[in-house]
């Protein structure tokens, strides 16, 4: 009787979570179908396609090869060259600069806004946002205007001897530089603002009261308190940074170029899609490489804590 | 909340420290715009004589004309298949089970989210022209534009929708379950209109997605469908800076801004609302 009635009763669990698993595929299903169509499927066979070998056209052929890979380090059908080397230098540089840069800038507006009355902070917050929210290439083209030859800053610069004359600031690498940080300085200030906001203030006191003085008291009472937002800003700009493809294009010029620019060139300019997708596969690499050393260090560190699903 | 006591001096010096980066942010986005407003030589004292040169071309209001229903196309279909994403998930997973299995949705949802735009783009890219050199379908226009919008629009939407649904009382749905209604009936009458702020910041967050996005645009777009951002990058590769950019640039800087500092005064003056309501 009763073994009857359990029986029943593990039909209908069963039948239950059947239902839901129905439910969930009913309703997820599509969104989650549509992303692995257009995005997982296309971007697995972008990888793969770095194991081809470059046809007549540019286009991958088989059979499957290491060459591009090969190539990514800098070994061509002429030898070893540096100039791959050279830009994957450049990107790693510009972008952990421009993480740098961004904490410099961000932690004096962020403990500006927060010592703000609270009525205050979200406006102050959006000032350092809305620049952001236009789109990426007017914000860029804002800052050829002002490093161009002409203008004012251009100017100044050359009047110090510090710049020949009729050369801009732009294009070059400081351009590029200058353009990065502008872009991400508002991915660096969000998260650092939400940690900072939850400041514990009883320790920065506590501090004061056993004599510590501006910077020791900043090192061991704020900064700690803080990481876990400045670790996720250090992420949300130096990866996209990294392989950012605008920048490079717009400030950078034909002799400053950066891996975004370097991959795009190979699948636009002069097609070689087999040592584009070699290029991506590296890009993407460093992306994981980031993305894990960060969840390692913030479990270490006890902070930031899991989104959302 | 705990009083922050700070010294003057130490104020004084995050203010000095701060303003220069506002100033900073603000200035090129200023000097564009001052720059739209000088007129070529021979038309002097016409203020706005790029923005009339901008009303007349046809490429530009063209261009303007395929953003907008670029936007607004692909965040419909990307609000409504991101809204079931986020509502399937938090109601129908089985939060007990472990595994790769049930890790699988969030990782593809995360997917878009993460995925260096340039990579996205040239993904799409290749893809669209494996299936035309394939099929002869999706030749690259808005509608490859479109299709690549949604799937980075969704999981947005379903990250919004799953928020607002973790904050709400897990027991309403069991009321009304136990009243009888059927997962049909309890979806459209009681979740659509609980989570319909959501759907419509969903959708608002999709729509100026779509109208950011340079990167992955370019990268789908075929020769017919110059949105905007497309036509101002290939304008300024092509020529630099010039005057007529600078106006059409200026118009779309005020038009963020604007409707920036609009939500913003909008939604403060809701969440005041709501604040007050307790102590009526």
């Amino acid at each position: 009787m009763s073994a009857a009635a359990a029986s029943l009763r593990g039909r209908a669990a069963r039948a239950e979570r059947f239902g839901r698993a129905v439910r969930l595929w009913v309703t997820a299903g599509p969104g989650l179908a549509w992303i692995v169509a257009f995005l997982v499927l296309p971007s697995a066979i972008l990888l793969g396609i770095g194991f081809f070998t470059s046809g007549s056209y540019g286009g991958p052929e088989l059979p499957l090869t290491l060459q591009p890979l090969r190539e990514v380090a800098g070994y061509s059908i002429l030898g070893w060259s540096s100039g791959n080397i050279t830009v994957l230098a450049r990107s790693l540089v510009q972008a952990m600069s421009a993480g740098v840069l961004t904490v410099l800038f961000a932690y004096p507006v962020v403990f500006f806004i927060v010592t703000r009355p609270p009525a205050a902070r979200p406006l102050l917050l959006l000032f350092i946002v809305l620049p952001s929210w236009t789109n990426q290439v007017v914000r860029t083209y804002a800052w050829m205007e002002l490093l161009g030859p002409e203008s004012a800053l251009s100017h100044l610069v050359q009047s110090l001897g510090l710049l020949q004359p009729h050369l801009g600031l732009f294009p070059g690498v400081l351009a590029m530089q200058i353009g990065l940080t502008y872009n991400y300085l508002p991915y660096m200030v969000v998260p650092l603002y939400a940690a900072a906001e939850k400041l514990d203030w009883a320790l920065v006191e506590a501090g004061r009261d056993l004599y510590a003085s501006g910077p020791r008291l900043f090192w061991n009472t704020v900064f700690p308190q803080t990481l876990p937002g400045l670790l996720s800003g250090i992420i949300l700009v130096v990866i996209p940074a990294f392989g950012d493809y605008v920048v490079p294009t717009l400030l950078g010029g034909g002799k400053s170029m950066m891996i975004g620019s370097l991959i795009a060139s190979q699948f636009l300019e002069t097609p070689n899609w087999p040592y584009g997708a070699a290029l991506t596969i590296f890009m993407l690499v460093f992306t994981c490489a980031g993305l894990f050393a960060f969840r390692v260090l913030s479990k270490r560190l006890g902070g930031a804590e899991e989104s959302m699903m | 909340m705990m009083a922050i006591s700070m010294g003057k001096s130490t104020r004084r010096s995050l203010l000095a420290m701060s303003l220069p980066v506002y100033v900073l942010l603000y200035a090129p986005l200023l000097l564009i715009a001052i720059f739209s407003f000088a007129p070529p030589p021979l038309a002097k004292g016409q203020t706005f004589y790029w923005y009339a040169d901008l009303l007349h071309s046809p490429e530009v209001i063209a261009a303007f004309r395929r953003s907008l229903t670029l936007a607004i196309g692909s965040s419909v279909l990307g609000t409504a298949l991101g809204t079931l994403m986020g509502f399937g998930l938090y109601r129908y997973r089985d939060r007990r089970a472990r595994g790769f299995g049930s890790a699988l949705p969030s990782l593809i949802i995360y997917t878009p989210i993460i995925m260096p735009s340039l990579v996205f783009g040239i993904s799409e890219l290749i893809f669209f022209s494996f299936i035309h050199g394939t099929t002869g379908l999706l030749g690259a226009g808005l509608l490859t534009m479109g299709i690549a919008h949604v799937t980075f629009e969704a999981p947005f939407v379903a990250l919004v929708v799953f928020a607002r649904l973790s904050g709400l009382d897990p027991n309403m749905f069991e009321a009304s379950h136990d009243l009888y209604a059927d997962a049909r009936q309890s979806f459209l009458h009681l979740t659509v209109p609980v989570i319909r702020p959501a759907i419509i910041g969903g959708f608002l967050l999709a729509f100026t997605l779509s109208i950011d996005d340079f990167t992955i645009s370019f990268f789908t777009a075929g020769p017919g469908s110059t949105t905007l951002p497309i036509y101002i990058y290939s304008a300024v590769a092509r020529k630099g800076v010039s005057p007529d950019i600078n106006a059409l640039a200026t118009l779309m800087i005020a038009t963020v801004i604007g409707t920036g500092l609009l939500q913003y005064a909008f939604t403060r003056n809701r969440t005041r609302k709501l604040v007050a309501r307790p102590g009526d």
